[in-house]
């Protein structure tokens, strides 16, 4: 269905919820009224035309008085079908001063952190809402950061917030620890903080877990220690600005993160990419993807106590890393990507070289399999091991590896086609329950390292056809109208989307990245009763999240 | 006699007179524990951002850390040294601090990348602190955003120097 069929069935439905029709946009919206947006919600869902079991994303942006106009803040939901293949945007109005808006976690459980992170960042009360606290800032953190008339505090907690201010007070010559453990309601159960600095944990991130002697009761994950406002950044150092941090939005795979940002404005501007630059994208990406799939595997393996593999893949990523060298010219926070192209040509001499890697790769790719993947205590460890149903799965918006390790498949690449993904032959992979049933634990394992293998078959093929000509199109300022659109692409961690909101400056008025691993976060709470702590472990490590994209 | 043994200075006697064995080796104190101290650097394996995953490249094959005697450790009590790989937030902040508490003395700290030197990309972020020396005392500062595994080769060397030349109970003085 088009998106104005999907809002004429939702107007034949519930005919006073529709506000307005919002054609005009990239994404066109519907805007329903505050009060029977859940309604209208649980409708798209459920109604056998629409189906809309996922929600892509939920955020918001601040709108300032204009004139006549008063502020608002308005809430985006955006929905989508992996049965019907379709989507829609819904939007609510809500007053400035006083935004409330129903929670629609009841709707899509995955909402919750969403409107939790619209809570903090952007002062937004949901009435409803099971655990309604700040989650990416401090609690005692003062202000909505990502308000448009925000001003960042000169202090917290007596620590200066600019450089200048450190320099001024003289750095720190003794430490002293002031951390005060907080006092937690005793329960019966033992309470335990792992992380935030954690070696299994994947980066900084905290787990509070509940246990019973060794098996789980629950764990929450309290995550924002890497919250570095990348967001609220992009609104004051533009488009071409925004590159460099997209990187650090996903350092494993930055390629993917540069990728999307770069589709989001080219959507925004109307701007043509070289077919050259489209083979450059694609060999640069799928490089990346294979390093990304690495760390994954290799450190899955090493949380659970082998070694050996993660070195080998280490060693591995390390002819990437010069591959990319010669690509970018950087090994870790590529910057490659540039509006309507690349920044530069990948010669001849880097392609040949990208061959002789892969012929030595194959085997090794072969031999990482040998050492690990039949491992009695690995197996043992991840088969049967937190099983995600495909029904959960969506819910919980789980995306990319994750959600085909459920048996969904569903690949960005194949099925909302980008750049010149279609034209080559490779394969969704699914998980098969190798070892155990569909969903589990190793099947999350087992597609990361099939997936590798499509990349290097992807690769192979691109090395062949890359054609000849430009790797840019000349780009005027890039300063697109007042608009909205949402883009996305597959990165390693499943589908890395961005949300940008243009208002007809050289600045980004609002973006939004949302990313694999923010979402697959949220299953965590649900899956963690009854595993072993040792579980856990295997749980976040088979999710393969990552600190600073849950964070931004 | 004397000679020069991995840096150290020693002079080597035979307590019989004359050139053969057994003998004992005198050298300072000073010497002596420095040079325990620099031959096994332990660093804390506090990745907590981009920096950190190069900071486990320089762990791995290629660079090999372990060459210096520098391995990683998982928690502070095992550590000599912090290494500061990536962006320390606000919400960070207390528990860097508490992760340097926990460190025995003498202990020191490596503040890796443009992040944990001033802030670097995110200066003007609203929940970045701008430089880890704000919250500890910082040894070594290596730019680069990330730096490279080399890059960070070359400051284990730097602080092996520098604990070349302390006076084994200053440190602790300090701490
Ligand atoms: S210095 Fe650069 S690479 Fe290192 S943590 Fe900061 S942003 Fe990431």
């Amino acid at each position: 269905m088009t998106e104005s069929e999907i809002c004429d069935r939702l107007k034949a439905a519930l005919p006073d919820a529709v506000e307005e029709f919002e054609s005009q946009l990239l994404d066109p919206a519907i805007r329903v009224k505050p009060a029977r947006l859940v309604e209208a919600c649980r409708f798209l869902r459920d109604d056998p035309s629409t189906r809309m079991h996922y929600l892509r994303l939920v955020t918001g942006v601040d709108r300032l008085p204009a004139g006549e106009t008063p502020g608002r803040i308005e809430m985006v939901y955006h929905l989508w079908s992996y049965e019907k293949r379709h989507g829609i945007v819904l939007r609510v109005h809500l007053d400035r001063d006083n935004p409330v808006a129903d929670t629609v976690c009841g709707v899509w459980p995955v909402a919750n952190w969403g409107e939790r992170e619209a809570f903090d960042l952007l002062g937004v009360t949901f009435t409803g809402h099971p655990d309604l606290k700040r989650i990416m800032m401090p609690v005692d953190w003062v202000g909505h950061p990502l308000r448009k008339d925000y001003q960042r505090p000169d202090r917290y907690h007596g620590l200066p917030t600019n450089r200048t201010a450190v320099l001024e007070q003289g750095r720190v010559q003794v430490a002293t620890a002031e951390h005060v453990a907080k006092a937690e309601p005793v329960s019966g159960y033992m309470q335990l903080n792992m992380g935030p600095h954690h070696p299994a944990t994947h980066g900084v991130i905290n787990f509070l877990i509940e246990t019973d002697g060794e098996v789980l009761r629950r764990a929450i994950p309290d995550v924002g220690y890497l919250h570095r406002g990348i967001e609220k950044i992009s609104e004051m150092v533009g488009y071409l600005g925004t590159m460099p941090y997209t990187d650090r939005v996903d350092y494993l795979g930055a390629m993917f993160t540069n990728h999307g940002w770069a589709l989001a404005v080219e959507k925004l501007c109307n701007i043509e990419v070289p077919r050259r630059a489209e083979f450059c994208r694609v060999i640069a990406s799928e490089l990346n993807r294979i390093a990304s799939h690495q760390i994954a595997t290799g450190a899955l393996a090493m949380d659970l106590g082998a070694f050996t593999p993660f070195l080998h893949w280490i060693r591995e990523r390390e002819k990437i890393n010069d591959i990319m060298e010669r690509i970018c010219g950087a090994r870790l926070t590529y910057n490659y990507m540039r509006f309507g192209g690349v920044s530069r040509d990948i010669d001849q001499v880097t392609i040949d070289e990208i061959r002789r890697w892969l012929d030595h790769y194959e085997p090794m790719m072969l031999e990482f399999d040998r050492l690990i993947s039949g491992n009695e205590i690995f197996i043992r460890r991840l088969a049967n091991v937190a099983v995600i149903d495909p029904d959960d799965a969506i819910a919980y918006g789980l995306v990319g590896p994750n959600l085909r390790g459920s048996g969904l498949a569903w690949d960005v690449r194949r099925d909302e086609p980008y750049s010149i993904y279609n034209e080559f032959e490779w394969d969704v992979i699914t998980g098969t329950g190798v070892h155990g049933v569909v969903g589990d634990a190793f099947d999350r394992y087992d597609c990361r390292l099939r997936e590798i293998r499509e990349s290097v078959r992807i690769l192979r093929q691109a090395c062949e056809r890359i054609p000849e000509g430009e790797v840019r199109t000349k780009t005027a300022r890039i300063k697109p109208a007042a608009n909205e659109v949402y883009t996305r692409v597959e990165g390693p961690r499943g589908e890395c989307g961005f949300f940008v909101v243009s208002d007809g400056t050289d600045k980004p008025y609002r973006s939004r990245f949302r990313t694999g691993s923010f979402t697959a976060m949220t299953i965590i709470e649900h899956l963690s009763p009854g595993l072993m702590i040792a579980d856990l472990v295997a749980l976040i490590g088979s999710l393969d999240v990552l600190a600073p994209e849950i964070d931004r | 006699m004397t000679e020069n043994l991995s840096g150290l200075e020693v002079s080597r006697q035979c307590p019989t007179g004359g050139d053969a064995a057994p003998f004992v080796v005198t050298t300072r104190v000073d010497d002596l524990v420095n040079w325990f101290r620099e031959s096994s650097i332990w660093y804390l394996l506090f990745a907590t951002a981009c920096c950190g995953i190069e900071l486990m490249q320089t762990g791995g094959p290629r660079t090999d850390l372990d060459r210096f005697g520098a391995v990683f450790r998982s928690t502070p009590r095992q550590s000599d040294l912090l290494i500061v790989a990536g962006t320390i937030t606000y919400k960070m902040a207390d528990r860097v601090r508490l992760l340097y508490a926990q460190m025995a003395s003498p202990k020191y700290v490596l503040a890796m990348g443009s992040c944990a030197n001033c802030g670097g990309l995110f200066q003007p972020s609203y929940s970045v602190v701008p430089g880890v020396d704000a919250i500890v005392p910082v040894d070594i500062y290596l730019p680069g955003c990330p730096p490279r595994p080399e890059a960070l080769n070359e400051a284990i060397l730097r602080l092996q120097d520098l604990m070349k030349g302390e006076h084994w109970a200053s440190r602790r003085k300090h701490q």
